[in-house]
């Protein structure tokens, strides 16, 4: 096969193949990219923390959603895992210690309607906790891409 | 023609079923569904299909993910120098993968076209006097309306506008509209060369979160003047082209967005005056110069800008959404400088 050819199947295949694999390596490789200071704007841990709380607050209140989270279980768990997740996909250095979201939705059949329902809940948590709607679009920008392996009905 | 009138009437009941079934179950709550984020099946642009304000976006109207319909109503009011446009339209969207609209429009056109009408009925009386025959212009002097009505479809074809953060792929859809115009005489008058045509587009459009900006690029292959309202074609023939049109959205809010817009315009009728009763004036401009009616000649030049726009679109709900616009609609027909605002409102189920 010539050797131009060969280099851009590997090209695509490297690609596609980078599609999930992203999903615990680190900070979101957004187009555009992630502010260097993206963290910082959330106040770091403590602040990603405060808005992860906030998160499940909403998620509670929205029947559309609180029972897939409630059935999953020990919410405190989830409440300290996405607090990592979530500093992991802004650039934080932090060692992840949950499952991949692709393997943690598997087999939940979660919905469109039901993602954008969360969706919501983290807008009014930035508000609730007095994030800017400029530092919470980073979040969700870093997050966006798991919308892919997270909806599977 | 016994043939293709059973096969329009099978056409006809399938389809009927259809909406039978889709009714019927759209009475059942699962069907209906408002899953969609706050903002994200934009507004209803100008001619009624989800988009901006002046042009189509690749985003399904409504609020319904793929989950579902939804469906809401329009209303555009935009009081320009010397023309009212008001609109009114309703659009559904399917499973977040087809749209349709319907919407009319009508244009008042003030005085505008009084001086073409006054001309017309002093010569249609002298002429008709000597031919037998009156002058419809298809204006009525301090009077006169166009109406137009336009169908509207979509098909999202593929791509993610929201969520592909990590990528540069655009959710791409295809569409078109049927326009009808209802004013065939005033038409011919301005010299368009139809009354009815289609036109289709294709649009990209993506949100781009870190930097809270959204992007849409149209293109949309048409004939029409001014959308339509002044028909389509002209003189010079009724092909279509391609025109581009851009929307340029910053999000300041989860419920406010402020953009621009501009939209390519065509100029079949440019430099044309007006036609009446088989006379067209700008043949008779050495006539008219002569009896020293050359500034009424000059007067009576059409001319078409490109559109700009620039608004803000505050989404209170998944009821309502109110844009404000300032629109720069330059010449549209004989009248140049038409800006003013444009105000509208959709109100979602």
């Amino acid at each position: 096969m010539k050797p131009i050819f060969r280099t851009i199947a590997i090209a695509i295949l490297a690609g596609t193949a980078a599609l999930p694999s992203f999903a615990q390596t680190g900070k979101t490789p957004t187009l555009p990219g992630l502010d260097d200071d993206a963290l910082e704007q959330w106040g770091g841990e403590e602040g990603v923390r405060n808005w992860v709380e906030s998160l499940f607050y909403y998620i509670m209140l929205d029947n559309r959603i609180n029972h897939i989270f409630r059935e999953f279980g020990n919410i405190e768990r989830q409440i300290f895992l996405n607090t990592q997740l979530e500093q992991l996909v802004l650039g934080g250095n932090v060692n992840y210690q949950g499952a991949s979201m692709a393997a943690a939705h598997a087999d939940l059949g979660i919905t469109v309607t039901q993602f954008n329902a969360v969706v919501e809940a983290a807008y009014n948590a930035c508000e609730r906790i007095n994030v800017t709607y400029e530092a919470c679009n980073q979040l969700i920008a870093a997050l966006a891409p798991y919308e892919r392996v997270i909806v599977t009905r | 023609m016994e043939e293709a009138k059973k096969n329009g009437l099978r056409l006809f009941k399938s389809a009927a079923l259809v909406a039978a079934i889709l009714a019927s179950n759209i009475t059942q709550a699962e069907m209906f569904n408002t899953g969609k984020v706050l903002a994200t099946g934009g507004v209803s642009m100008i001619d009624g299909a989800g988009g901006g304000g002046i042009t189509p976006w690749a985003t399904i109207t409504g609020y319904a993910t793929r989950d579902g319909i939804n469906g809401n109503l329009h209303y555009t009011y935009a009081p320009l120098a010397n023309y009212t446009l008001h609109s009114l339209g309703a659009a559904v969207g399917f499973w977040d993968r087809f749209e349709l609209s319907y919407t009319k429009s009508s244009l008042t056109t003030g005085s505008t076209f009084d001086t073409v009408g006054l001309v017309a009925d002093t010569a249609g009386g002298a002429t008709g006097q000597l031919a037998g025959m009156p002058i419809n212009t298809g204006i009525e002097p301090f009077n006169t309306t166009i109406d137009m009505d336009i169908v509207g479809a979509k098909v999202r074809v593929f791509g993610e506008a929201i969520y592909d953060s990590d990528n540069l792929i655009p959710q791409v859809a295809i569409g078109g509209f049927y326009k009808k115009n209802k004013n065939e005489d005033l038409l011919k008058t301005l010299k368009a060369s139809k009354a009815k045509d289609w036109e289709a587009y294709i649009s990209a459009t993506k949100i781009f979160f870190p930097i809270n900006t959204l992007i849409n690029i149209t293109a949309r292959y048409t004939a029409a003047n001014q959308t339509g309202l002044v028909g389509f074609g002209g003189p010079g023939g009724d092909d279509k082209e391609i025109r581009p049109e851009i929307s340029l959205a910053y999000l300041l809010r989860k419920d406010t967005v402020i953009g621009v817009e501009w939209a390519k315009h065509g100029d079949n009728l440019e430099g044309e005056s007006v036609e009446i009763g088989g006379l067209n004036l700008t043949e008779l401009q050495p006539t008219l110069d002569s009896l020293g009616l050359s500034n009424l000649s000059g007067t009576l030049t059409q001319h078409e800008s490109d559109w700009f726009d620039a608004f803000i679109a505050y989404f209170p709900n998944k009821n309502l959404s109110m844009t404000f616009a300032y629109a720069m609609l330059g010449d549209i027909t004989i009248t140049p400088d038409q800006h003013g605002f444009y105000l509208s409102l959709q109100a979602s189920f």
